[in-house]
């Protein structure tokens, strides 16, 4: 994991906090979410929908909508980004900072050829004429491997594939050579065989351009081989933040422990059943003062329903929200009862089938 | 693409057919043509004109005539083909139609197409500016509203939209004529064509008559769209750029979002043309509408049927345009 010291900080998210007031409530998307990012350093964000990575995602971009209520401080470079949508400020966003998003069937705009959309940023950020702007973005077609850009830079987006188009978006993205990406679950609307190529492609260009990332995910194998360090979160809270090896070997957060276990491995016989997370995703209106997870988790203690956990571990290095973390010695002792019980605090039914922790 | 216009044009020619014939056909059949050429003595019954061929009477006022009214009536009839049929006599009058014949008036002789030729441009410029005048107002109006929608503008234009739409043309029409013409003097109170300026001058006021209602109907459409468009992923893409939100809205967000607009475009046009009829009237304008209804007025059906082809035609034309530009709005027409 890249070490993260003030010199070579990127973006520094602090307490980010947003609401949504909606006629049924007050959504609480996201709470008091903090981490950090060094420059070139990729980080995952896994969670299960409606965890509240897009909003994140969405609150650094500030592309939330105007009844967002928003906390909390995110620092790009050393400028605070909230402060920057305020002012109004151009040539910031697209720029420093971008963003690549799920669908590229509907990320692209369909009236306009595929080049324009491409040197319409060039023209505009970086003042570029028409031609030298089409020009650059051919140039670009090429850099994201898409055969033959002379021609595609003059077609529509109905014309191309899910999997080139997704690489016209990201060749958009990339146009003002941005020192961040993030990327919104960028492979999920396209063929197997194509996400491989995307993400390999994303590592590439962030390599070749020492840029960072922030790769968002359903996936904890996706996340696993390409980022510096994997957050995750539930319920609007990074609940566990280190780097992927420690997470895939040490876990600590139960929700993670069985975000493991529903991930398919290649050692495991084909055949083996994964373990799906029973229960729902939390509400998040009005939500109880208890750990967002604990209705589903295995672990769960009375303590849990009294709280919620705050993040605490090693800071920077493995940090986790959990009263009774996997892979410890409490944890394994509330397991144990929880076992010998037969069911949680909260009532959840557990046999030991499957358990591994 | 080929096959599209073609088939567009065939649906023209059928229209154009159609249109025409009604419009002959119950031309025909309502008046008595005659009556309109001769006048009282198409009263006379085809029996004593026959007598009167054979040599049984005289043509004169023992027998109730006019010395030549038989020969008149004779005359007429061949001169416009009443004796056929209406199929046969729209027969002809297609085919001198299509060799740029339009006939003449039954009442003063003109040459008809010298009438459409005098006319028709003064209410195709009427029309066109009122478009303009809608369009120009609606597109920054409607795009002004979704920028921020249900927020102040927002809401105090959807009042002012429905009070413009609910103001009847010929009311709109007085009330700029008594503001700006008779209080203010800007713009003149007879139309005048003494060069384009003037012209121009002479239709501002009818042209807003026409477009402001026209333009509070487009921004409700456009501003619709526009909302809806703005949901869309490719919109959070284009901020994602970090492009302008002008241009954005502009740029991204307005050609997908004409769609409404430019179908109310097309098929409004005919109601726009009635429009025209009652804006020309009160504004004294030369146009294809007076004409028409001192045609009808002074009974001379071969002018109304001949004014109402040409706003037939252009109906058609103008839809068949409409339906290009969707093609122009949206590259996926194009293709399938
Ligand atoms: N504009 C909004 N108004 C109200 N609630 C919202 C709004 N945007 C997001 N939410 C809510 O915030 C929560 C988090 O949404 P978010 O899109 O961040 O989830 P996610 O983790 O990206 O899920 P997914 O994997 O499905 O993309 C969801 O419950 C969602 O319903
Ligand atoms: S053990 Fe308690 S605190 Fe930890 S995840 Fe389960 S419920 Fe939450
Ligand atoms: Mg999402």
């Amino acid at each position: 994991m890249a070490q993260v010291s003030a010199a070579n900080t990127q973006l520094l998210v602090r307490d980010l906090t947003v609401r949504f007031p909606t006629t049924r409530g007050t959504v609480q998307a996201v709470n008091g979410v903090t981490f950090d990012l060094a420059k070139g350093a990729s980080l995952g964000i896994v969670g299960e929908s409606g965890s509240g990575k897009s909003v994140t995602a969405k609150t650094l971009m500030n592309l939330l909508p105007r009844t967002a209520e928003v906390s909390g401080d995110v620092i790009f470079e050393g400028e605070d980004v909230r402060r920057l949508a305020l002012q109004g400020r151009e040539h910031f966003w697209g720029v420093k900072m971008t963003m690549v998003f799920q669908d590229p069937m509907t990320s692209l705009n369909p009236v306009k050829k595929c080049g324009e959309q491409i040197a319409e940023t060039l023209r505009y950020h970086l003042k570029r004429d028409k031609k030298t702007a089409l020009a650059e973005a051919e140039d670009l077609l090429a850099q994201v491997g898409i055969p033959e850009p002379g021609k595609r830079v003059n077609q529509y987006p109905h014309e191309l594939s899910g999997g080139l188009r997704q690489r016209v978006v990201i060749a958009m993205a990339l146009a003002c050579e941005p020192s961040l990406l993030i990327a919104d679950e960028p492979t999920t609307a396209v063929d197997v065989t194509v996400q491989k190529h995307l993400l390999d492609l994303l590592d590439k260009l962030r390599e070749d351009r020492g840029m960072s990332m922030i790769l968002i995910t359903h996936d904890l194998g996706v996340a696993r081989g390409r980022c510096d360090e994997i957050a995750v979160m539930y319920a609007g809270r990074l609940v566990e933040r280190s780097a992927p090896e420690t997470l895939f070997s040490d876990s600590r957060h139960p929700y993670t422990d069985a975000l493991l276990r529903s991930i398919p491995r290649i050692e495991q016989p084909s055949h083996t059943r994964l373990e799906p997370i029973p229960g729902r995703p939390p509400e998040l209106i009005n939500p109880p003062e208890q750990c967002a997870y604990a209705p589903r988790c295995r672990f769960a203690q009375a303590d849990c329903l009294e709280s919620i956990p705050d993040i605490s571990g090693v800071a920077g290095m493995h940090e986790f929200a959990c009263f009774h973390p996997a892979n410890t010695d409490r944890g394994r002792e509330a397991l144990a009862s929880n076992l010998a019980s037969g069911r949680t605090a909260t009532g959840l039914e557990i046999s030991s089938a499957g358990a591994s922790s | 693409m080929k096959q599209f216009i073609l088939r567009r044009i065939a649906q023209l020619v059928l229209v154009f057919f159609a249109v025409t014939f009604l419009t002959f056909a119950s031309l025909n059949l309502v008046g008595d043509p005659l009556f309109n050429i001769v006048g009282v003595i198409s009263g006379i019954p085809d029996e004593q004109c026959e007598a009167v061929a054979r040599g049984e009477i005289e043509d004169t006022k023992s027998s109730g005539l006019n010395m030549g009214d038989c020969a008149l009536i004779a005359q007429a009839k061949e001169q416009n083909n009443l004796d056929k049929n209406v199929v046969e006599r729209y027969g002809i009058w297609l085919s001198d139609m299509a060799g740029g014949d339009f006939g003449t008036s039954f009442v003063n002789g003109d040459e008809i197409s010298d009438i459409v030729q005098e006319r028709l441009p003064v209410t195709v410029r009427l029309i066109v500016l009122a478009q303009i005048v809608a369009l120009g107002i609606a597109i920054p109006w409607g795009v002004a509203s979704a920028y921020r929608a249900n927020r102040t503008f927002d809401k105090a234009s959807t009042v002012g939209s429905f009070g413009l739409l609910s103001i009847p043309n010929f009311a709109l029409g007085v009330i700029l004529l008594y503001f700006f013409t008779l209080r203010w003097q800007i713009f003149p109170s007879r139309y005048e064509n003494a060069g384009w300026w003037s012209e121009l001058k002479a239709l501002t006021l009818p042209a807003f008559t026409l477009g402001l209602g026209l333009a509070a109907t487009y921004q409700r459409l456009l501003r619709t769209d526009l909302i809806t468009t703005l949901q869309d992923d490719f919109i959070h893409m284009a901020r994602a750029k970090g492009m302008s939100d002008r241009h954005i809205m502009y740029r991204h967000a307005l050609r997908p979002s004409m769609f409404s607009v430019i179908t109310v475009f097309g098929v409004n046009t005919g109601a726009l043309i009635g429009g025209a009829l009652v804006v020309e009237q009160i504004f004294s304008i030369p146009g294809v509408g007076t004409e028409l209804v001192e045609a009808v007025l002074r009974n001379d059906p071969p002018v109304v049927i001949a004014l109402i082809s040409v706003v037939a035609i252009g109906f058609v034309l103008i839809n068949f345009v409409v339906d290009l530009t969707y093609g122009y709005l949206d590259p996926r027409v194009r293709t399938s």
